[in-house]
């Protein structure tokens, strides 16, 4: 059987998680480097509709793998009915995103095929014919290309933002799509989840946060921050500080930026007034994107920076909140 | 409650790391700390404890120095420890390390494992995982509380973008926990004291050598990160350089 | 709104007997455990049926592991590390034996090399070391032999009873920045120790308080301090002998100021290198971190460290005050040893040994004092007498007058120095009398404008980032971290002076003479001056300057909750 690259969408409750795109792409870059064929894989119960939007894309086939008891997400029934599958199609390489839930399944998964997951990668090298997957070690400050001492199949999850889902390269007719029913014997399934709920967090995970608007001391006062939190509105995004921010207490503690506060790699960050002391940087280093507004034309943080607007950021903050609005309604 | 926590030590966090010769670990003389995530595992297992009484059981794989982590967590209040010692352990990849811990506990009857959710050196988040599937146990992650009912327990669950789900699950499990669930207890003098007193377990390498095997993967190269960065000044008028950062947010960066 | 650190009032705190407490895991303190851990062992060997414990022996130690506070350039003189433990050349942590001295005067431009190395900067037979490393090395030793060392525990007041010292208390863990318990709150431990032997450190908290309730120094010199402000780098191979020694005087600094820079080679292309400014300069404007910052603008030293990469950064005093400035060294139920009572050759501008001897000799004395039950003043103060007819009074003696006769400036103090070597130490008096440092700094209104000459000293370092460093920059790479959520442990007695005397009259020196920005003067329109004093514990190094150093000596350091601080790794 030829070397075949499955990259395993991810669907919740019926609907496709949008990160399965990058995973997409990720599938046909690697296909382009190695010549190994691309397929999709979605996982549920009554989850066609999501195959065929799949299906659009650039790729082989796509597999609706199906079963009444994959209705519900668990470890136990994704992982058995997956193995199953795999089992019988004997992929070279399973590529999925890394979430929550991918998390919480392919280790069971692998190990149950004897098998290993390199995960939340971040890109991938093929060096000679060889593979190898590139992923961040001691928190960004080191990288890793790591490769599969292991047969097949290799599992490797790759980190939300490293690869672009609009990038996904749409085929000139709709792939193929076959349904495979997995049997998920009585008394696999463990686990009894209830209903998903939102809560209002206690603290805010930054983490998390595609945009980060952040404040610096060049925000002057408190009240001047309200300005920083239309721009963070406007964009869909998140606010944070710097530290004497958050010491003076305009911002809580949980908005820290910095290695004392949180560690962010956002794709788009937003310095307002932020010198870039390095205690600073090192919190923020790692963003995908930053722009930096400061008076200071030596400021540190322009060094790190992608756009550099010097400049007065009460000048440049309220027609760039208008611009972003304008943009967002479809100007 | 029989709980084992399962601890690693980390490099500390702002350590300058060094590349070794062969460009495949960092050089060993650097300052450790325990892995932060698991430092809140063992705090929610005593806490369990003190609900439920039972035993804390902590256990870690690396070197000698890696004891530190044990010691700690006895002078918190864990009961007993392991600690399987070798200098090989540091590089057995985690499908590897949960074999072994897997075969250090195996005439133990624990009602719950508790890791953290991942480690703060490798960030992989599989080792709990692993270890629940060579248990044939059930298992789930990033766990923010534990409550104990009919048959097992209820547990939070953590996803994206501020979501939760409780799950119940049968005992025995494997959780992995998050971090910042609670507040963590300081080891008080007593507590350093008595902990010179209570047990601690050296399981060497040749215990489980037999179930342990090759890695299934490799680190190739292990380097610092090289960024390609070049500032582009965007010079003008406020409404100018507005519509220009506009522009770069749609058009280059894709977030409009 | 500042809340300052105290002790919880009102909590039961949990009571802990001990037989001796040592307060500090620095070269005194483990020189001190080590001895007495000897001397015990002897003594069971050859008293089966009177056997002494070890048991409720403790040493505590605020930094989270043993070694991580501990600054030096450093020099080891190994005469007290032999008395110690002999042979303990082939175990420990030496990182080169001392090749090369030299001694250059500095001006802005040139140097020169002085023809002849003084005696007493004469290295040869001591080691470069890491201090850091070293006392690593020695706790090691003292865990071995089983006594405790209580890592993350800083010692926070004095115990007493009457005029007797009867035991310490631990810090209080858990408390936020508003001083209330937090849900994790655990009180600290009254240790009722028979014996307390003080070993902070210079400026030691719990040696101050001693020192004021009960009026020790009311005889002694006022103790003098100069701050040490070190940067490690790692520099392109050859540029420095491993082994190799430099010191420098004059420039940056005026014959107003005391002080100079230290250059160590280290091995494996690593540089030890640092200024001391003495704390008793005329001009509350000057920044000792900027002082080194400017040193290393020199072209020799600029040349040294070209393509080199700085590694880590830190700052520590140390006493300067010698001989006439110690205080008595024993009580009812204390002895105080190392830097805390100020045992340093100012001359060698050294101490290390001579902390290490003074923690043994209050070792033997404590445990005299062990066999006799007897913990009286009467018995520990064989630990004076001892200290007197060691060497450590025969190398402190000679010495005695050196710091003093810097006062009235650099070729002043160059003159009196001649004249004591001349002398065995008398110079033109057999006391010179001293003045606390801080009594010489000069109000705003008295010192040009434009600082004068002191000019290049004066206010914050901006750094070119390569070769120079601003203070932050500097201060990220001492690894200082602190719970963030806790009461700020400088305790300053009257913020109003702060904001409505000290803005003006000396331009808020806090900010220039802390190495690490824990002092920030804010805009506040409430204010007086438009100005109110801010604070950043936790970026203190624990490095005791602004203790010493505040014009109106209303900052008084206590110790943070044990743990925090710097992380001198390889310092």
């Amino acid at each position: 059987m030829p070397d075949t690259i499955l990259a395993v969408v991810e669907q919740r409750e019926g609907k496709l998680n949008r990160v399965s795109w990058e995973t997409i792409t990720a599938g046909q870059a690697i296909s382009a480097a190695t010549g190994w064929p691309l397929e999709a894989a979605v996982v549920g119960s009554g989850v066609g509709q999501i195959a065929n939007e799949v299906a659009a894309k650039k790729l082989g086939k796509v597999y609706d793998i199906e079963s009444t008891k994959l209705e519900l997400y668990t470890p136990d029934s994704f992982a058995a009915g997956l193995k199953q599958f795999l089992a019988s199609k004997q992929p070279k390489l399973v590529l999925m995103p890394h979430t929550y839930q991918v998390r919480d399944f392919v280790p069971k998964l692998a190990t149950a095929m004897g098998r290993t997951v390199i995960s939340d990668c971040i890109g991938f090298k093929n060096e000679g014919g060889k593979l190898a997957f590139t992923r961040q070690m001691f928190q960004g400050k080191l990288a890793a290309d790591v490769s599969f001492t292991s047969d097949a199949p290799w599992f490797v999850t790759f980190q939300n933002g490293s690869f672009r889902g609009d990038k996904a390269e749409a085929g000139a007719s709709a792939a193929p799509v076959e349904t495979v029913n997995v049997e998920i014997a009585d008394g696999v399934i463990r686990n009894k989840p209830q209903e998903v709920f939102k809560e209002a967090k206690q603290a805010v995970d930054l983490t998390q946060a595609e945009v980060i608007v952040a404040v610096g001391r060049g925000i002057k006062e408190q009240k001047n921050i309200e300005m920083a939190k239309q721009l963070a509105d406007a964009l869909g995004g998140d606010l944070a500080a710097s530290r004497p921010i958050c010491d003076s207490g305009w911002l809580p503690m949980d908005r820290q930026i910095g290695s004392s506060g949180q560690t962010v790699a956002p794709k788009l960050y937003l310095a307002l007034g932020i010198s870039g002391a390095i205690q600073h940087i090192v919190g923020m280093k790692g963003s995908r994107a930053i722009i930096a507004v400061n008076k200071d034309s030596e400021a540190p943080i322009f060094e790190i920076a992608d756009y550099a607007v010097v400049g007065n950021l009460f000048d440049i903050v309220p027609p760039l909140i208008e611009e972003v609005k304008k943009a967002k309604a479809g100007g | 409650m029989k709980i084992l926590v399962c601890m690693k030590q980390v490099p500390q966090k702002d350590a300058p790391l060094k590349l070794n010769e062969s460009g495949t670990w960092i050089r060993e003389d650097v300052s450790y700390e325990v892995n932060e995530p698991d430092a809140y595992a063992l705090e929610e297992a005593l806490r369990q404890r003190e609900k439920h009484k039972g035993e804390v059981v902590v256990i870690t794989s690396g070197p000698a120095r890696a004891q530190q982590v044990l010691r700690e967590a006895l002078a918190k209040g864990a009961d007993r420890a392991i600690h399987l010692e070798d200098d090989k352990f540091v590089g057995l990849d985690a499908f590897n390390t949960a074999k072994a811990i897997a075969a250090a506990i195996k005439d133990e009857q624990f009602d719950l494992i508790l890791t953290g959710l991942q480690s703060d050196d490798y960030g992989y988040a599989q080792t709990g995982v692993i270890l629940a599937e060579l248990l044939g146990w059930p298992h789930a992650t990033i766990i923010m509380q534990i409550e104990k009912n009919d048959g097992g327990i209820r547990v939070k669950r953590e996803l994206e973008a501020g979501y939760f789900q409780f799950v119940d699950i049968p005992t025995p499990a494997v959780l992995t926990i998050q971090s910042g669930i609670n507040k963590l207890r300081y080891a008080t003098l007593i507590g350093i004291k008595q902990a010179k007193n209570k047990p601690l377990r050296k399981v060497p390498l040749a215990e489980v050598e037999s179930a342990v095997g090759e890695n299934l993967q490799k680190i190739e190269r292990l380097y610092i990160p090289q960024k390609t960065k070049k500032t582009e000044h965007l010079d003008g008028p406020p409404a100018e350089v507005a519509k220009k950062l506009v522009d770069k947010l749609k058009n280059e960066l894709r977030i409009l | 709104m500042l809340v300052f650190r105290k002790p919880i009032e009102g909590v039961e705190r949990p009571q802990m007997p001990a037989d001796v407490v040592i307060v500090g895991g620095g070269p005194a303190g483990m020189a001190c455990a080590l001895r007495l851990s000897q001397l015990i062992d002897a003594h069971n060997a050859a008293h089966p049926d009177a056997q002494l414990s070890k048991e409720n022996i403790y040493v505590l130690e605020k930094a989270r592991e043993v070694g991580q506070h501990c600054l030096s350039g450093a020099l080891l003189d190994p005469r007290a590390m032999r008395e110690l433990l002999p042979g303990f050349e082939k175990e420990a942590p030496l990182d080169a034996q001392v090749t090369k001295e030299a001694v250059y005067f500095l001006t802005e431009k040139s140097k020169f090399k002085l023809p002849i190395t003084p005696p007493p900067l004469r290295d040869h037979g001591n080691y470069v070391i890491s201090l850091n490393r070293f006392v690593k090395w020695l706790g090691g030793k003292v865990e071995e032999t089983g006594i405790t060392i209580f890592t993350g525990f800083a010692g926070s007041e004095l115990l007493y009873d009457a005029d007797r010292v009867v035991g310490v208390q631990t810090d209080d863990k858990g408390v936020d920045k508003e001083g209330h318990p937090k849900s994790n709150f655990e009180p600290g431990y009254d240790l009722q120790a028979k014996v307390v032997i003080l070993a902070e450190g210079p400026r030691g908290s719990l040696t101050k308080q001693l020192i004021q309730r009960f009026g020790l120094t009311k005889n002694a010199n006022p103790q003098t301090y100069g701050v040490g402000v070190k940067e490690l780098w790692e520099v392109p191979a050859g540029r420095i002998a491993p082994g190799e020694v430099i010191y420098t005087l004059g420039w940056p600094l005026t014959t107003k100021e005391y002080g100079g820079a230290w250059i160590y080679g280290s091995k494996d292309n690593v540089v030890s290198l640092g200024f001391v400014t003495g704390l008793d300069y005329p001009d509350p404007r000057l920044d000792p971190q900027r002082v080194l910052q400017q040193f290393k603008r020199h072209p020799f030293a600029a040349k040294l460290l070209e393509g080199g990469k700085m590694i880590r950064y830190g700052a520590k005093s140390l006493p300067y005050g010698g001989w006439w400035a110690l205080p008595p060294l024993a009580g009812n139920g204390w002895m105080i040893t190392g830097d805390s009572a100020g045992f340093v050759n100012s001359a060698r501008l050294k101490g290390i040994h001579l902390a290490i001897k003074s923690g043994m000799l209050a070792a033997e004395t404590a445990f005299d004092a062990l066999l006799k039950d007897d913990f009286s003043a009467a018995m520990l103060s064989s630990y004076q007498k001892k200290v007197e007819s060691s060497w450590i009074k025969e190398e402190l003696w000679k010495v005695r007058n050196m710091h003093q006769g810097f006062e009235h400036g650099l070729y002043a103090g160059m003159f009196h120095t001649g004249l004591q070597m001349i002398t065995g130490g008398r110079g033109v008096r057999n006391r010179y009398p001293g003045k606390a440092g801080y009594q010489q700094m000069r109000p705003l209104a008295d010192l040009p404008a434009d600082g004068g000459e002191d000019a290049r000293l004066l206010g914050p370092a901006k750094g070119d980032g390569k070769l120079t460093f601003d203070k932050l920059t500097d201060l990220y790479h001492s690894g200082t971290k602190h719970e963030e959520d806790q009461p700020a442990h400088l305790v300053i007695h009257d913020t109003n002076i702060c904001n409505a005397r000290c803005v003006k009259e000396f331009g808020s020196p806090c900010q220039n003479f802390c190495p690490a920005n824990v002092y920030e003067m804010v805009d506040d329109s409430t204010q007086p001056n438009g100005k109110r004093i801010s604070l950043n514990p936790s970026n203190c190094v624990h490095c005791k300057t602004c203790d010493i150093q505040d014009p109106y000596q209303i900052i008084t350091w206590v110790p943070p909750e044990g743990g925090g601080g710097p992380n001198y790794d390889g310092m």
